[in-house]
Order: structure tokens, then C-alpha cells, then sequence
């Protein structure tokens, strides 16, 4: 069983409460939910919509075919009615537009009502989230407006939703962060929020400094003198912290980067997603110095990757990036699995306020004074080098590659990061095994016995290029052919029976 | 035997270089607040790429030898870092008011307590003399061979007006006056910026010797407008009037950051970093 909703209106309408209240309805009915959400960069007016994909399996994906519209403003219906199958449904918002503020708490009550879920459980979602009289009678209003035409019977699914942002702050949370720095940007700022929402129960500090140069090296002073710091931002910014991600690497105070990826060159389409900044994750930064790009694919991946992120960075005093895009950081997801408990990250070298300690940007002698000698610039450069063997070998304990669908398949499609959900959903019951690749460095020396074991190799990524297929042909020698690559960048992620299709035509 | 404060790296100023004074002077102040009771392990500092940023070398107290432009933002970690720390930081007039203006108009308003101390020669010594944003119009450079073509910028003046709460300018080979300045800037609870002025010995050569134009005056100035027009005798540009050397200004209500976040007035209760912090 698959539907999926479409929910639309204009920005600040409130249609994402639409899909929280549905999602959180419907979960807690033992439904699994994939909440995407497709906005421009307005704040006021225009038009939004979220696709709510509602299963009774477990889902990572919308899809493109769509069952129902609940609209909040008749553009909606007018932009979508030709993506509405023939039996499928449409709300609109003109009965219910005498609850003002309410039509969005409404609608959700007649969205609940069709898919045939009792009132109780609605309404104790909505005493739950808004526990005013109003929104309670618009609730009710909309649930009594609608006959039922699915008839979504309990399950016993134990469910959690989360979307990437909230797993990577819980991520940050569990391994005891102590401080986060970001300045504002699309698609990392719900990051922000989330951990600024969280700072004061938790004891930790955010800031929010001038711009991201600021942030970066107010990040390194800070875990200098002890912090254990995670600053976060998107492409645009991680560029302008680039120079300090090399001090980093000569200085060999630990730093953690959340860098949520969007569409570029420049601002591009600012409010949706691409996978175009690998390269940079894996480069940025001048000189050559160790370093761990980490990309989760679920939620459930996010918080723990970000825990192992700032485990690397205060065991080997090094750099970890946990690379995300806006689709995996701004979409909710319901899972069954627990997070797995987080390991412990631990300040162990010496601080200032116990002896003098020293940090250089220069060469550096071992006492931390500049030098401008070969021979010490050679030690110094190959046991940064060391370092990244120690850091591989370390790596290797974590899931560093993952496989999904058939397992003894002869065919192989690799992709990373958020096209991870899409992917996992649009081979299910095909002959197809999907490596995801979550460590691109260090990448796992498997892939590469994976792909010479394979009879066909499929690239798929959210990108023009082929960013994972290059590094993957540096690494292995294995180029994956044009003909085999599925690329998307529009700025709209992948939708799984699209997908499937593309898969098909391979 | 080893002096106190200072490492045994080799001093690689030219000769003669004012530099080696306001070392002298930094030393003298931080021997001074040990004997006051600030342990030589609970200092720490940040300095930018240039001339003054060999003070990193020279000074034997934690820090880091960061970015050029950056000592501002590295100076405010490492106060979030560990508020209990005594964070100053040596920064160049290039490094400043070139590369780090984004964060010099901010660090005022911040005011979290930290010192800010700008080596001012009026010029990029370390990159063979080419012109900062104080440097006087017309000079003539590498870079800029028909001479600057732009105006020069009065620190003093945009320090008080972006609201650093404490503001003062001092002459490098004044060595007395200098750590007296400095020490009352480090004990000054919030922002501090000192303006050390200083002859470049090898580039910008025409600012040199300006001893005779400077005075000092002994008390902060009672409002903004006055100290604005104390900053204002000397014009950068032209090189002419009194130079005003003191404290323009103290601002000794303001809350610092670090009393600002709950979170660092814990740390600073009790008398932790975040490695000492128990949750």
C-alpha cells in the first residue's frame, strides 16, 4: 500500500503543519511516512507544496503519481490536477475558510477523515501540538466535512520521525557537544535552530557570528581551548571557510563541518537540492592535510555519523565533514530502528589553563615555534600522512559502505548520501544490489572488489557530473560509462518510481 | 637564563624594529598581572600573519598562530572556548583593517573580554611595503607606484563609533607608557582595543619619527564626542597635528559577552572550560 498526498498553498499559509499533524497522526497509527517539502526562496505568498508519501512499509521516498491534493489556495489545484490519477482526491480550501488562521488545522482533520483514521487519534495530535479551542473545532469541522475512502487500519509499527537536520543536532547532542557556531544559510539553518531551541536544557552554547570566516576561526579558537565545536553551513559559506579548514590542518585543532549541500554554481536555486558539493568537501582548502567526509543517507545515519564526525575529530585532532543536502535535511522520515547508542567523545589533549599550549599556522617545531626548515617541513607533512592511515584504519570499525536490495545481484548501482532513500525504494523486488557509499574518505577499499564482481555498474547522483563516479574512477581505476550514469539536477530530488523506471531502461 | 614570558626562538625583526619594544612592554605587563595573580598558563593568545605576528614565537604563553585578518574571530573562540582564560591578541594594521575589518566593526558591540592589540606601521612590512588602509595617501609603493590613491582610515575614530568599549593608542617606544595602557586594557571587562603606533624601519619611511608630535593625556574622555574630536587632531592622511596618545575611552556598564550567555556564566561561576565542565 502506497499514497501520496500533495499539500500546497502559499508560503506562510502553514502547510507544513498540515504534513506534521497527518505524519505524526498516521505514525502513531503505525504507518511509515517520507514528508518531502518543495519551496521557493519567498517568505510570504507564492507557492509551496510538500508530497506526504504514506505506506504500510517501510518508505525513504515520494513518488511522482499522486493520490490526493489537499489545496489551501486554488493554485495548487490548477499546478497539480494533471499529476492527480484519475480516482484520486482533491480538498480544497473554500468551505473551510472561516477558521482564518485554522484552514490548515482543518484541512489535516478532512485529509485524516478520507484516509479513514478514528477522530480521538486526530484530536489528540492536535491537543498535543496546538491545544487551543479554535484549532480543535476547525479539526473536528474538517474530519466531519469528508466521507472516508481508504480505510487505514492499525498496525503495530513502533515509529519515529525525524528529518536529517534534527538527526544531525540529536547527533551533536548525544556526543555532548559543547558548542555550535553557523551563520545563516539554506538548507544547514535548521540546524541551527534546532540546536538553538536545545542549548539552554542541554548546556551548550550557539552563536551566531558575523559571517562564516568568523565562524570557522572562532570555531578552531574555541576548540584550542577545549570546546568540543561543530559549525555548520551550505556551499557558499563552507567556501569562505575553506582557509581555515587549512589551518586546520596544520594546526591540528579538531574541527567538525555540517555542510548541507544546495544547487549551485553561485545562489543558483538556493531552496533546493543538489549533490554538487562533494568536490569541495573532499578538497577545500589549500595544501594537502588529512581529513574524513562522512554522508549520511537517513536520519537515523545522520545522528550517528555525526557522532562518529566529532569522535574522528577529537581522537586524531583532525577534520570530519558530515555532508548533507537540503532533501535529506529538510525531509521528515518515520523509522523503527533505534539510534545506535553514541560513542564517547573525549577532549584528551592538554588546553590552555592547565600548561602552555601552542597551535601554528606556520611549520611548526615541536614546540610549536615557526620553522622554516625542509627536513622538519618533511617529518611534519608525512605524519600528518600517518595520521590518515591511522584515521582509515579507525574508520574501517564503521559502517563505511552499506547494501541494499538483492544481495546476490550481479547488478550494482552505486550512489551516496540523500538519493540513498529514492534508490532503496525504486529496486525493491528488481534484480539489483545498491552499494550507498557513506564514507567518500576514506572510501572503502570494497567497492572496488564490489564493482569487478558486478556484471553492470550504475551510477546514480543528484549532480551534473558525476561527483562520487570520479572519485570512485581516482581510487579504482574503474570508470563507470556514460551510458550507465543516472544524473539528475534540476534541484529536485529523485523520485522512486521514476527512478525505477530509469533503472529499467539501464 | 631563560626570561620570564619569553621563549628561546631567534628574533628575526630587522634590527631596531619598535617591535622589539612592544614586546618588551607586553612582557612587562604580563609580569606585572602574574604578580597580581594571573598564572602564566591562564593567558592565551591569537595573532595574524605580518611582522607582529612573530610575537607568537617570542612569547612563551599558549595561543595560536592563526590567519592573516582572523585574530578577532580567534580570539572570540577561544573566550567560548574557556571564558576564564585571559585572551589577547596581536594583530597587524594590514591584518586589521584590511583583511579582518568584517570583524573589527563587530568585535565592539560583541565586547566579549578580550584585547585587541594592533601593531600600526602603516604599512605591509612582511610583504615588502605595500600600503594598508593606514597609510597615508600618496604613498608611494611597490604596488602602487604613482602613489596611493585612496584615503586612510582613523582607527580611533571607527573603534568608537562600532561601540568598543575601551579605546586606546600608545607609542611603541614608550615602553612605561605602553604596559601601563596595556595592563589597564587587559583588566578592562569587555572589548579592548589598543592602538600601538610604531615606524616601520624598512618601508613607509616618511611616518617615521613622529615623537615630537605626540603627547599624552592621563584620563578617558567623559563623552564620545570628545574623544572623537581627540582622535581627529592627527590626520593618518596628511601626517599633521598633536597625536593623542591615553585611553580615548572607557565604558566600564557594559555587560561582556561571556555575562551575556548563561551558558559561559556557568563556566565562569565555576571556574571551568568545557573540558572541566560537568554536565
Amino acid at each position: 500500500m502506497r499514497l501520496n498526498i500533495l499539500i500546497g498553498g502559499k508560503a506562510g499559509q502553514g502547510i507544513n503543519k498540515i504534513s506534521e499533524i497527518v505524519s505524526c497522526t498516521l505514525t502513531a497509527h503505525g504507518y511509515f511516512i517520507f514528508n518531502y517539502r518543495d519551496y521557493p526562496s519567498i517568505i510570504r505568498g507564492g507557492h509551496n507544496f510538500n508530497v506526504l508519501s504514506i505506506s504500510d512499509e517501510k518508505i525513504s521516498s515520494h513518488e511522482s503519481r499522486i493520490q490526493g491534493i489537499v489545496a489551501m489556495d486554488d493554485k495548487t489545484i490548477g499546478l497539480h490536477e494533471k499529476e492527480l490519477e484519475q480516482d484520486g482526491f482533491s480538498i480544497k480550501p473554500d468551505e473551510f475558510l472561516e477558521f482564518g488562521r485554522n484552514l490548515n488545522v482543518a484541512l489535516a482533520g478532512a485529509l485524516i477523515k478520507i484516509l479513514g483514521i478514528k477522530k480521538e487519534l486526530l484530536l489528540e495530535e492536535i491537543k498535543e501540538q496546538l491545544n487551543n479551542p479554535e484549532s480543535i473545532k476547525a479539526a473536528e469541522a474538517g474530519f466531519a466535512s469528508q466521507k472516508e475512502k481508504f480505510n487505514l487500519k492499525k498496525l503495530n509499527n513502533k515509529l519515529t520521525i525525524l528529518n536529517g537536520s534534527e538527526a544531525v543536532a540529536q547527533g551533536a547532542i548525544n556526543s555532548k557537544l559543547d558548542i555550535y557556531l553557523a551563520y545563516p544559510m539554506t538548507p544547514a539553518t535548521p540546524v541551527l535552530h534546532e540546536l538553538a531551541s536545545k542549548q539552554i536544557e542541554n548546556k551548550f552554547l550557539v552563536f551566531q557570528p558575523e559571517n562564516e570566516i568568523a565562524v570557522a576561526n572562532a570555531a578552531l579558537g574555541a576548540s584550542f581551548s577545549g570546546a568540543k565545536v561543530m559549525v555548520g553551513t551550505s556551499g557558499g559559506g563552507f567556501d569562505l571557510m575553506t582557509e581555515a579548514l587549512s589551518l586546520q590542518g596544520i594546526s591540528e585543532i579538531p574541527l567538525t563541518v555540517y555542510l548541507a549541500s544546495r544547487p549551485g554554481p553561485g545562489t543558483s536555486i538556493p531552496t533546493y537540492t543538489l549533490q554538487n558539493d562533494l568536490d569541495i568537501a573532499l578538497r577545500g582548502g589549500h595544501g594537502e592535510f588529512p581529513r574524513v567526509v562522512i554522508a549520511p543517507g537517513n536520519p537515523k545515519e545522520s545522528a550517528e555519523t555525526t557522532n562518529q564526525a566529532l569522535y574522528l575529530a577529537q581522537k586524531f585532532n583532525t577534520l570530519s565533514i558530515i555532508l548533507s543536502d537540503k532533501h535529506l535535511g529538510e525531509s521528515a522520515f518515520s523509522f523503527s530502528e533505534k539510534i545506535n547508542p553514541p560513542l564517547k567523545v573525549e577532549v584528551k589533549r592538554t588546553v590552555p589553563g592547565e600548561k602552555v599550549v601552542r597551535a601554528s599556522s606556520y611549520e611548526h617545531d615541536k614546540f610549536g615555534n615557526t620553522t622554516e626548515d625542509g627536513q622538519i617541513a618533511v617529518e611534519n607533512a608525512d605524519n600528518r600522512m600517518k595520521k590518515y592511515q591511522e584515521i582509515k584504519k579507525e574508520c574501517e570499525k564503521f559502517e563505511m559502505i552499506k547494501f541494499h536490495g538483492k544481495k546476490d545481484s550481479k547488478n550494482l548501482i552505486i550512489g551516496w548520501g540523500s538519493t540513498a532513500g529514492a534508490i532503496t525504494d525504486a529496486i525493491k523486488g528488481l534484480d539489483f544490489k545498491f552499494l550507498q557509499v557513506i564514507y567518500l574518505k576514506p572510501l572503502s577499499n570494497q567497492i572496488k572488489t564490489e564493482m569487478e564482481k558486478a556484471k553492470k555498474v550504475i551510477l546514480i547522483e543528484n549532480n551534473v557530473t558525476g561527483q562520487l563516479g570520479r572519485l570512485i574512477r581516482e581510487k579504482t581505476g574503474i570508470s563507470i560509462p556514460k551510458e550507465n550514469r543516472i544524473l539528475k539536477y534540476d534541484g529536485r530530488p529523485f523520485r522512486s518510481d521514476e527512478l525505477r523506471e530509469e533503472i529499467l531502461k539501464k | 637564563m631563560k626570561k620570564p614570558f619569553k621563549t628561546e626562538a631567534e628574533i628575526t625583526w630587522c634590527p631596531g624594529c619598535p617591535n622589539f619594544m612592544i614586546l618588551e612592554s607586553v612582557r612587562k605587563t604580563l609580569m606585572n598581572l602574574s604578580e597580581q595573580g594571573v598564572q602564566q598558563k591562564d593567558f592565551a593568545m591569537a595573532t595574524g600573519i605580518g611582522c607582529h605576528g612573530k610575537m607568537f614565537d617570542y612569547l612563551d604563553i599558549s595561543g595560536i598562530y592563526g590567519l592573516h585578518g582572523r585574530v578577532i574571530p580567534t580570539m572570540l573562540g577561544i573566550k567560548l572556548g574557556n571564558p576564564n582564560l585571559t585572551v589577547l591578541g596581536f594583530a597587524g594594521d594590514g591584518d586589521t583593517y584590511a583583511e579582518g575589518m568584517g570583524h573589527f566593526v563587530h568585535a565592539g558591540r560583541y565586547n566579549a573580554n578580550i584585547t585587541l592589540i594592533v601593531h600600526d606601521n602603516q604599512a605591509f612590512a612582511l610583504t615588502t611595503g605595500q600600503a594598508t588602509p593606514t597609510s597615508q595617501k600618496g604613498y608611494k609603493n611597490k604596488a602602487m607606484p604613482f602613489g596611493k590613491p585612496t584615503l586612510a582610515l582613523n582607527p580611533i575614530k571607527l573603534a568608537l563609533t562600532s561601540r568598543a568599549s575601551f579605546v586606546a593608542r600608545c607609542n611603541a617606544r614608550d615602553i612605561a607608557h605602553t604596559s601601563e595602557i596595556l595592563e589597564k586594557a587587559i583588566k578592562h571587562n569587555g572589548f579592548s582595543f589598543v592602538e600601538i603606533l610604531q615606524d616601520c624601519i624598512s618601508f613607509n619611511l616618511e611616518t617615521n619619527n613622529r615623537d615630537k608630535q605626540m603627547y599624552k593625556f592621563s584620563q578617558p574622555c567623559k563623552d564620545q564626542e570628545q574623544a572623537l574630536k581627540l582622535a581627529d587632531e592627527w590626520d593618518y592622511d596628511d601626517g599633521k597635528g598633536k597625536i593623542a596618545l591615553g585611553i580615548f575611552w572607557q565604558d566600564t556598564t557594559r555587560t561582556p559577552l561571556e555575562e551575556e550567555l548563561p551558558q559561559l556564566k556557568e563556566l565562569l561561576k565555576k571556574k571551568v572550560g568545557w573540558t572541566g565542565f560537568k554536565r
